[in-house]
């Protein structure tokens, strides 16, 4: 286990939503460096605000989902793991 | 005065006694009566037990999540046959620059009724047919968690139609023409009642849809089988519990925003108007419920392409975990896109730039899912049945409409095509060419378990061909228009030649027209088809698809459940070989048909 709760499959179908996420962290830093149209508390709170919500957001359901996902086929392999070796000793007294 | 009340009564009375003779005639009514039967003087009753009431009391009284959806279904499909007559004249009108056949005034209302009426009676409802039939089979539920708010669910849809259309139904009181988006302040000023009535029906139809997802998400969360987790949940009931997460946060501020315009039709309170918020608060709040609600429609049918095409490619939907991270990512992006609708109404250009940086992320996961199909065709072994080539013709078209999407997400070139032509095509190809092929599909891939039947192949080829060059010949065209100059929404465009080439818009209009009645024609053989083969197509065995020999490891729940179906009824008593499945016929001609069912 590394940094993250998830395997490396995992993290490899959550790489999908990585892509939309690097699309707003591309546009949030290219407002910050590129700013022809200069800043105003108010306007440009609501611009981060509007890019950076989504971004927050997406990381959240993609967290949650992936780990509801990855659970889920953890207790599968489990069940199915269990099942293989009640088969095995069925086998074996038979 | 008197002579006339009278006259009056007798005709009601009249007409109540009918009501009450048709309906002893569609039903016997004392089979449901516990007092009734006779049991008390020793004779026989003639009353049987069924499972359900016969005749429409079983359809008024059903809480059974199978009889909703084909409720829903066969209301869904009559909206669409109104919703798409309107779309002709739409279409007729436009043969000529002057109008060919109908006033401005009847233009603009079914301009805005043909819009409410596809979204809202037509989109949302066909939707919620597919779930409410086959989402509790295959998460294996008995039923829906709240079978009695389905069935409220969908009562509330026959009169929110009603009032939609009131203003054609109710002489005199003129139709809205608003628009499907009801802009103000052009909204306000409007005295038709039948903007009144639209927006009520509109509320309704948004109240049922919000019952309806609140149902979904308990019977998705709650009403699984053991052995169904998130892991293997089907690909169609993630994208429909993601629907109803949408249509929960969507549609309470739809309703809202209708209130507010209603206060401010009849109550002069002043919300949109510009001495309170301004006509722009309008937008913004129907396009933070109108953004979402693209994605209410489109999933679903995303999810049932996603569900289908690899039953006819022969292997599994590759990277299945793709398509449903990124249906949740959809489903969050969607709520920060909701201005790029708005680009030109003069808002600042750095709230601006931020609605186009999201709208251009939700491009990604959408090309993802067009990917993922496009390689679970590749090397699969492809069997081009109906709901296959609906399926095909889905990915085609939301190619074109979704790259024109991401066009329009640009700011400058919005500006340039904004209220044009371009936009209706766009959309239209993602309606009709997506959303509507996607049903088609469903509809197509699923006819043997709700009628027990098989459609008439033949002709849904022809469903399909006529529908793919109608919708790519009309929808093409309106994108050259866009080009070309011409605004959306006019009953007519005698314009200046020096603004716009009035030749060639001339010309796209008939092609498009062209292009229209070729759908048309299409639909009426879908309609035929339907019905003809509801009533008299052959029945239908086990597996219809021949999905065992085919991909035996996609043999979905949904045809588990009707094998058992077809097993039980066997059971049923008496002999074997005389008791059928279908109402007579031996069980060996069923199985017969099977093969021949599943022959392409």
């Amino acid at each position: 286990m590394g940094l993250t709760p998830f395997d490396r499959e995992t993290l490899l179908d959550l790489t999908v939503n990585v892509i939309p996420l690097g699309i707003l962290g591309f546009f949030i830093l290219a407002f910050i460096v590129v700013n022809p149209f200069g800043w105003d508390p108010v306007i440009s709170t609501i611009q981060f605000a509007i890019v950076g919500s989504m971004f927050v957001l997406l990381t959240i359901l993609t967290y949650y989902a992936g780990k509801a996902i990855s659970d889920a086929e953890a207790e599968m392999e489990a069940a199915e793991a269990a099942e293989g070796t009640d088969a095995e000793t069925d086998e074996s007294t038979a | 005065m008197a002579g006339e009340q009278l006259a009056l009564t007798v005709l009601m009375g009249a007409l109540l006694v009918a009501i009450v003779a048709l309906s002893t005639r569609l039903e016997n009514w004392r089979s449901y009566t516990p007092l009734a039967g006779g049991g008390a003087l020793g004779e026989e009753s003639t009353t049987v037990h069924r499972e359900k009431p016969a005749g429409i009391v079983r359809w008024l009284t059903t809480v059974d999540h199978k009889d909703i959806g084909i409720l829903y279904g066969v209301y869904a499909v009559l909206a669409f046959a109104v919703g798409g007559l309107m779309a002709f004249l739409i279409r007729a009108q436009l043969v000529v620059p002057s109008g060919a056949i109908i006033e401005n005034s009847f233009y603009n209302a079914i301009l805005t009724s043909h819009g409410i009426t596809m979204l809202f009676l037509f989109g949302t409802p066909i939707i919620a047919a597919f779930a409410n039939y086959f989402v509790p089979l295959l998460i294996g539920a008995d039923d829906m968690a709240f079978p009695r708010i389905n069935a409220i669910a969908f009562w509330l849809l026959p009169p929110g139609a009603l009032l939609v259309w009131g203003g054609f139904l109710i002489p005199g009181i003129g139709a809205s023409q608003t628009s499907w988006t009801m802009y103000a302040p052009l909204s306000i000023e409007q005295t038709q009642a039948g903007a009144d009535l639209m927006l009520l029906g509109l509320h309704l139809t948004g109240v049922a849809a919000t019952m309806g997802a609140i149902n979904f998400i308990a019977t998705i969360f709650t009403e699984r089988g053991d052995d169904v987790n998130w892991a293997n949940l089907d690909i169609f009931s993630w994208t429909i519990l993601t629907q109803s997460a949408l249509i929960l946060f969507a549609f309470p501020l739809l309703g809202s925003a209708l209130i507010m315009l209603l206060m401010d039709r009849n109550l002069a309170t002043t919300f949109f108007t510009v001495d309170g918020g301004g006509a722009l608060l309008w937008q913004h709040l129907f396009w933070f419920f109108g953004h979402p609600e693209v994605y209410i429609l489109v999933l679903p049918p995303m999810g049932l392409v996603s569900y289908i095409l690899p039953r006819f490619a022969g292997r599994k939907l590759f990277g299945f975990k793709f398509v449903v991270y990124s249906t949740l990512a959809i489903g969050v992006l969607s709520f920060g896109v909701w201005a790029h609708h708005m680009f030109s109404t003069g808002m600042d250009v750095r709230l601006a730039s931020s609605f186009m940086a999201v709208s251009l992320a939700i491009a990604i996961p959408s090309a993802v899912k067009t990917f993922n199909w496009i390689t679970t065709l590749w090397n699969g072994k492809i069997r081009l049945t109906a709901p296959m080539l609906f399926c095909i013709g889905f990915v085609s078209n939301f190619i074109i409409g979704g790259v024109t999407g991401v066009f329009l997400a640009a700011i400058p070139v919005d500006k340039v095509l904004h209220d044009t032509y371009y936009v209706v095509g766009h959309f239209h190809y993602i309606v009709m060419g997506v959303i509507g092929f996607a049903v088609f599909a469903g509809i197509y891939y699923w006819f043997p378990i709700f009628t027990g039947r098989m459609y008439q192949r033949k002709l849904g080829k022809w469903h399909f061909w006529l529908s793919m060059i109608g919708t790519n010949i009309t929808f093409f065209a309106m994108l050259v228009l866009g080009y070309l100059g011409m605004p959306r929404r006019y009953a007519t465009y005698e314009f200046d030649a020096a603004i716009a080439p009035l030749a060639q818009v001339i010309n796209f209009h008939l092609v498009a027209t062209v292009g229209a009645t070729i759908l048309l024609v299409g639909q009426l053989i879908f309609v035929w088809n339907i019905v003809q083969s509801w009533l008299e197509g052959p029945h239908v065995g086990p597996d219809p698809w021949n999905l065992k020999e085919e991909a035996p490891e996609l043999y979905g729940r949904e045809y588990v459940w009707h094998e058992n179906r077809l097993e039980t009824a066997l059971a049923d008593g008496g002999e074997e070989e005389d008791v059928a499945t279908d109402g007579g016929e031996p069980t060996d001609a069923a199985d017969e048909d099977a093969p021949d069912a599943a022959d392409e």
